[in-house]
């Protein structure tokens, strides 16, 4: 018995001297696969903490959790982070790779001269579907038509979900109008919100959380949602074997996209072994699985090369140029703006149907 | 000094769990209310009332001439402005009430089932009872969401059914109904154990007296058994009816798109819209409509009790 408290007391000691670095990342944001080989290029492990929702990400930190390393925030939550002071400026001398970023994702008004942040993957925010069920009815996916449009609608009543978020549906809505997605002109806003009320009787839910399951058992057969949950949901039908796939393409009016971007934190405990993570994953090909094993869009350059044939080809994955310019980063929305949009979410969500 | 005695023991006993609630509900309670009044920060949460002042120094930001700045019945103003905010209120009682009265036309057979058999058998009863909370609460909402699917076998059967006298297929999942289906099984144990209790405890002599005096079943139970399990309705009662009201879990998952309740509101002020003042005032509405509804209760529990007598 001594004996084995002594064992465990030496491993635990073992693990405690060993290089940590903590990671608080995305759910679902970093293959495992590419985990293992970081550890063993800088013979350190690797513990990561998740997060769901940006909100929950800035809450946990505003309030002065210390310990993580690395942070991986979306575009508009930079600001905070920023302004806060929570995290500190990179020294691009120790970032080496940092030339492999596509210079089309730098510079974003978040955080101009990438001073604090280096971008990471993306996602597109589109209309995911089962295809055999669209292709049966003889829809066109390809335009917010299949989400707002009640003409459209009607042959698909009850079988769509739409993003229980604010800021992505009236960016859709927006966008289906013809405005900007990052309008906050109160005119726009009550147009957006007429073609969501109009819509809202025929949609089955506002769902985040398990549209991915409801497209691969076939209760869903059109859903509001991020490519990289649509790349999970196509997998997940195959490996189900289902007589339909999950298709997903982007909207000709327009789509957001997340940037997501890597961080060091002001209390990191091991700001060399951030580097090291950071400048490992702007390597081309680590930065290649990012995208070739939970579907994320990629900002890296050098990753295009060791990214597998029939990814490629989907555009809402790997955006050409021409696609490209219909993506939009949505801003950050705060005071006035926040509280007006908050405003007509609540009058959007309890709204009775008619 | 053994009256000293017995007032230190009383503080010792009752002290830990006064302080706890002391820290961890009358004093947050108060922070709340105080929130209701403020503005919303930059980045979410409150507009600090300490900073940096112009000087550079940490300093109370807050004086007797901008206070109007840092506080404000703006929020309050906001609940009473729109209708929809009271109208939600309305919805989310009246979802709370139907589920209260559903688990209670469901429990009371079955608790005065359990208080009626074999001694022997009660204590495994119960056990079934609370055996759905070895299973954690999301994974039963989950598996709700199969069964009520449109792939699950009840809408595949009810359907089917539907389809016989010419009706279109329903959605059962993403409904209203789902909504109180789920509340009701959630809360269900809830009831049944309170009313379990007190039926348990009833003196069947009084039955038998009744029976004698020539009471028929239905007389025996509405002037004996009903009045007497009254405390144990209330209880059961306040444990369904609360908890189902600030729900917002299960509307989120089953709900579908209007199903929204008012604590999905109170949510959503403080995750997704970071306006904390704004939830604040939500949640001490919420309070202050559950103290009402508890004193009415509590009114109609001595009338009750009165005629029992």
């Amino acid at each position: 018995m001594k004996k084995l408290l002594l064992a465990l007391l030496v491993a635990a000691g073992a693990a405690h001297a060993e290089d940590v670095l903590h990671l608080y990342n995305w759910n679902n944001y970093l293959a495992p696969e590419t985990v293992k080989r970081f550890e063993a290029e800088c013979k350190c492990k690797v513990v990561q903490d998740y997060y769901g929702a940006m909100e929950e990400m800035l809450a946990k930190l505003s309030a002065g959790a210390k310990g993580y390393d690395v942070v991986v925030p979306t575009g508009f939550a930079i600001p905070p982070l920023v302004k806060q002071n929570l995290v500190q400026p990179l020294d691009k001398a120790k970032l080496p790779n940092l030339k492999n970023v596509d210079a089309g994702f730098m510079n974003s008004p978040f955080d101009e001269g990438n001073k604090f942040s280096v971008p990471y993957a993306f996602t597109t925010t589109l209309v995911g579907y089962n295809d055999a069920k669209i292709k049966e009815l003889g829809l066109d996916p390809a335009s917010w038509a299949i989400i707002f449009d009640p003409a459209v609608l009607a042959k698909i009543k009850g079988k769509v979900t739409v993003l229980d978020d604010s800021r992505e549906l009236f960016a859709a809505a927006l966008m289906y109008n013809g405005f900007s997605a990052n309008s906050t002109n109160p005119e726009e806003w009550a147009k957006a919100k007429e073609t969501i009320l109009k819509a809202k009787p025929f949609w089955a839910a506002f769902n985040t959380q398990s549209y991915i399951k409801e497209l691969t058992l076939g209760n869903i057969w059109v859903a509001h949602g991020y490519s990289s949950d649509m790349f999970q949901a196509n997998l997940d039908a195959k490996a189900a074997k289902r007589k339909f796939g999950i298709g997903y393409v982007l909207q000709k009016e327009g789509n957001t996209l997340s940037l997501d971007s890597v961080m060091v934190l002001k209390s990191a405990p091991r700001p060399d072994l951030a580097y090291k993570f950071i400048n490992f994953m702007l390597d081309g090909k680590n930065s290649s699985e990012l995208t070739n094993m939970i579907g994320s869009g990629n900002p890296n350059a050098a990753s295009a090369q060791f990214v597998q044939p029939d990814i490629k080809k989907i555009s809402a994955v790997f955006p050409d140029a021409e696609a490209k310019k219909k993506l939009v980063q949505l801003s950050a929305l705060e005071g006035k703006p926040l509280r007006e949009l908050n405003k007509l979410w609540t009058q959007v969500k309890t709204a009775k149907k008619k | 000094m053994a009256y000293n005695n017995n007032r230190v023991s009383k503080w010792l006993i009752s002290g830990p769990p006064l302080l706890y609630l002391i820290l961890f509900f009358a004093i947050p309670t108060l922070i709340m209310a105080f929130a209701a009044f403020r503005f919303p920060g930059d980045y979410g949460g409150l507009l600090p009332l300490v900073g940096t002042n112009d000087a550079g120094a940490t300093a109370l930001l807050v004086n007797s001439e901008n206070w109007r700045d840092y506080l404000t019945l703006e929020n309050f103003g906001r609940f009473f402005d729109d209708p929809i905010y009271i109208e939600l209120f309305v919805k989310s009682f009246w979802y709370a009430g139907i589920t209260t009265l559903s688990c209670l036309v469901l429990a009371y057979p079955l608790a005065w089932l359990i208080a009626r058999s074999p001694k022997k058998y009660r204590d495994l009863l119960v056990l079934l009872v609370i055996l759905p909370f070895w299973s954690n609460f999301l994974i039963r909402v989950y598996a709700w969401m199969i069964i009520l699917g449109p792939q699950g076998y009840l809408a595949r059967a009810a359907n089917g059914v539907l389809a016989l006298f010419g009706v279109g297929p329903v959605q059962i999942l993403f409904s209203h109904f789902a909504v109180i289906v789920v509340l009701v099984y959630v809360h269900l144990p809830f009831m049944v154990l309170p009313l379990y209790a007190n039926l348990e405890k009833h003196d069947m002599n009084l039955l038998d007296a009744a029976q004698d005096l020539g009471a028929n079943t239905w007389q025996r139970f509405w002037r004996i058994t009903w009045p007497l399990s009254l405390p144990g309705v209330f209880a059961g009662a306040a444990l369904v009816f609360i908890p189902a009201l600030g729900m917002f879990a299960v509307p989120d998952l089953v709900g579908g798109t209007d199903g929204f309740m008012i604590g999905n509101l109170i949510k959503q002020q403080f995750l997704d819209s970071r306006d904390w003042p704004f939830g604040s005032v939500l949640s001490i509405m919420l309070t202050l409509a559950v103290l009402l509804l508890a004193a009415i209760a509590g009114w109609l529990g001595r009338g009750g009790k009165r005629d029992a007598l």
